[in-house]
């Protein structure tokens, strides 16, 4: 018999008893779909991180500040009481003065360090709206990053031009239709004189309105690092330079920096900083925490899947013993007309495949069917600013190793049956009186 | 005459030491090729065995089997197979048909295993069809056909392959003998027509008296071996010809 008509010949063998073979494939179903499911998620999961550690740079970008600021993080949001300590060294206020950046650019493995001073605008606004809202505006000093956009651009750092980048939930408030339609538009940054602001209280007098085009809008990210309204080099220079003016130079002190590390190194070079009193932010510190938690719960339901095709293999067996039992005749019949016993084993285990093979692909489409039900919703609600965020994704090669392993599973529970098929004596089935 | 299908020594024991059983003694046989043999005798005397035996379906204790002159104790598996899918037909006493099948996948169930391409089989399997005068029965399911047009399916089944020698076991056991005389009928044809061998297992003298020579066995033994007279032969064949046409006429009758 030829390979595809074995198979033809099987999957027609399931077919003949619909509600034994339907019975056996909800059992294989409720594990494929598990596990479908749960693998679909967590590859939104990894693929919306992905596209976050990507919007950043990737390896060896880090963010650094003090180590006092990421403490008073840490105490906010563990109720952990600590011991107090004489050994403990408290490190404040270390900042980027010339010699700390001269030493921790000479710590091995520490490839660019960039200090920048912190800029607090008050407002930004559009002349499309009446209102002014706050903002935390950063620098994007690196044009390798790669931002994760809705529309247009990133900032460029290779222009004098002021280019700054919006949150995309800042679209619709600024009074725009679209993030399409913010593109290259103007936006206005109220930035206070620190020293001016001191002496009056009418803040308008001290501040300076700069106009910079909006290059384009970044998408809504769940990461600090990276994301946020970003201007580029010029825009944010002349930013601190009217923040600063009048104040001496030692109170532009710059106590953020970006930059780049061997990600080899990574462990000495943190230790290193730490020792300095600042602390790294790397990537994967940002997600590492959200992929664990992630990870575990596929992990848990993968189990959970595993289970249920056990007990769906065990169905598998018994189907197929009862198949072999009622077919005994036809078996017998078709080894007299030739067929050899391989060919009868490979028959049976077909259909066990077959039977593993139709289990995931239902278990694949109704997985496709809620997965994509539930990532239009999710998006209508609680997912609305993230829109590049997909909950479940189905990646191709997953399914198909999934089914593959399934197949696998089905093929090897189907190997007693098929095996007693194989062995039997046709002259015993054939055989009345 | 070339001899098809030669037995030298057969002995088949089932069972082992106490449950030992010897169905079948030192058996000699020879067939020539287009004979018609029909193998006679009680229940239970080993007719089924020395048939499954000279079918290559099971293998004797003792003694060998040449097929066309090739000694096929000496054979693998796949020789075996492929002789009794490419050389031979079988017609069992019950149907043993996938009932919920249509005829025609029944028909073609040995070509499909050997592996012959999907439009040629088809083709075959209706002209095996046209045969035995079920060709417009194809589309049907097998489970909705009478027992004679099921064992009629049975032949074209048998015939499908185009094989040299057909085994029939108790062809027309299961059947009324109008029925029966049809199948009868149908088999002789394919031996005068197509040169084809028969090797009829039955208990029923007036089949085997149609045949060209009836070997008698009795508690595994042959005990007489003759061939059956040309006159004989005619003579039942008219009988056989005026009882099948008589009852042709009462079914009409019965028809109308
Ligand atoms: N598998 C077997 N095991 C033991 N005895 C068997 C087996 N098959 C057949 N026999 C015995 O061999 C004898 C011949 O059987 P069989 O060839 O079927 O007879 P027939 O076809 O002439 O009625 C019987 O007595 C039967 O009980
Ligand atoms: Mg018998």
């Amino acid at each position: 018999m030829k390979i595809s008509d074995l198979i033809l010949t099987a999957n027609h063998n399931l077919f003949r008893n619909k509600t034994r073979t339907f019975l056996t494939i909800l059992a294989i179903f409720i594990g494929s779909f598990t596990i479908i499911l749960s693998n679909a998620i967590n590859t939104g999961v990894n693929d919306f991180i992905d596209k976050q550690v990507e919007s950043i740079g990737g390896d060896g970008y880090i963010e650094v500040a003090p180590k006092a600021v990421y403490e008073q993080l840490e105490a906010l949001t563990s109720a952990k009481v600590q011991e107090y300590s004489e050994d403990a060294k408290t490190v404040e206020n270390s900042t980027f003065d010339d010699e700390t950046i001269k030493k921790l650019s000479a710590i091995d493995g520490v490839d660019s360090l960039n200090p920048y001073s912190l800029v607090t605008v008050d407002y930004i606004t559009t002349n499309k709206t009446d209102k002014n809202y706050k903002v935390t505006l950063t620098i994007l000093p690196d044009d390798s990053l790669k931002i994760d956009m809705v529309a247009g651009k990133q900032v460029s750092n290779n222009t004098s031009d002021y280019e700054i980048m919006i949150t995309e939930d800042y679209v619709e408030p600024l009074g725009f239709e679209s993030a399409e339609s913010a593109v290259g538009q103007e936006l206005q940054i109220a930035v206070p004189n620190t020293l001016k602001c001191m002496m009056t209280s009418d803040r308008k007098t001290c501040q300076t309105v700069v106009t910079a085009k909006i290059s384009g809008v970044a998408a809504t990210g769940v990461m600090s690092i990276g994301a946020g309204t970003r201007a580029n080099t010029a825009l944010y220079n002349y930013l601190v330079d009217l923040q600063y003016d009048g104040l001496p130079e030692s109170q532009k002190m710059a106590y953020m920096a970006t930059g780049h590390i061997d990600p080899v190194k990574e462990d000495a070079i943190r230790k290193a900083f730490e020792d300095e009193g600042f602390t790294i932010m790397t990537i994967d510190d940002e997600v590492g925490m959200i992929r664990t938690f992630f990870d575990v719960i596929l992990i848990v339901f993968n189990i959970f899947g595993a289970i249920a095709l056990l007990a769906a293999a065990i169905g598998i067996i018994n189907t197929l013993f009862m198949s072999v039992q009622e077919r005994t005749r036809e078996i017998g019949l078709e080894k007299a007309m030739g067929m050899s016993n391989t060919k009868i084993f490979l028959s049976f285990s077909c259909e066990a495949i077959l039977l593993g093979f139709w289990g995931s692909v239902i278990g694949i489409l109704i997985s496709m069917a809620i997965g994509y039900g539930a990532n239009a919703l999710a998006h209508q609600t609680f997912l609305s600013d993230f829109p590049t965020f997909q909950l479940v994704v189905f990646n191709p090669v997953n399914m198909t190793v999934i089914t593959g392993i399934i197949m696998l599973i089905a093929f090897i529970a189907g190997t007693a049956p098929a095996y007693r098929a194989s062995k039997q004596n046709p002259i015993n089935s054939l055989r009345y009186e | 005459m070339n001899t098809i299908i030669e037995a030298k020594n057969l002995t088949k024991v089932y069972g082992k030491r106490s449950t030992a059983f010897t169905a079948l003694k030192d058996i000699d046989l020879c067939i020539g090729q287009g004979e018609s043999v029909a193998i006679v005798g009680k229940s239970g005397s080993g007719k089924s065995t020395l048939m499954h035996l000279l079918a290559l379906l099971d293998k004797p204790t003792k003694g060998q089997i040449f097929i066309d002159g090739v000694n096929s104790t000496k054979l693998g598996a796949h020789a075996l197979n492929r002789i009794r899918n490419r050389k031979f037909g079988f017609v069992f006493q019950q149907f043993f048909m996938n009932v919920n099948d249509s005829v025609l996948d029944n028909v073609i169930l040995p070509l499909k295993i050997a592996k012959v391409g999907r439009f040629k089989r088809k083709k075959l399997a209706l002209d095996a069809l046209k045969t035995v005068d079920l060709d417009e029965k194809a589309k049907n399911k097998a489970k909705d056909l009478s027992g004679g047009q099921k064992q009629r399916v049975c032949i074209a089944r048998a015939i499908v392959n185009n094989p040299e020698i057909i085994f029939a076991d108790e062809p027309t056991g299961n059947l009324d003998s109008a029925t029966g005389d049809k199948i009868t009928d149908l088999l002789f044809k394919l031996n005068k027509e197509k040169g084809v061998t028969l090797i009829i297992v039955t208990h029923d003298e007036d089949l085997a008296k149609l045949c060209s020579r009836i070997v008698r066995i009795s508690d595994g033994k042959i005990i007489s071996d003759q061939a059956v007279s040309k006159d004989q032969r005619k003579e039942s064949s008219k009988r056989w010809e005026k009882e099948a046409a008589r009852v042709k006429k009462a079914n009409e009758g019965k028809a109308n």
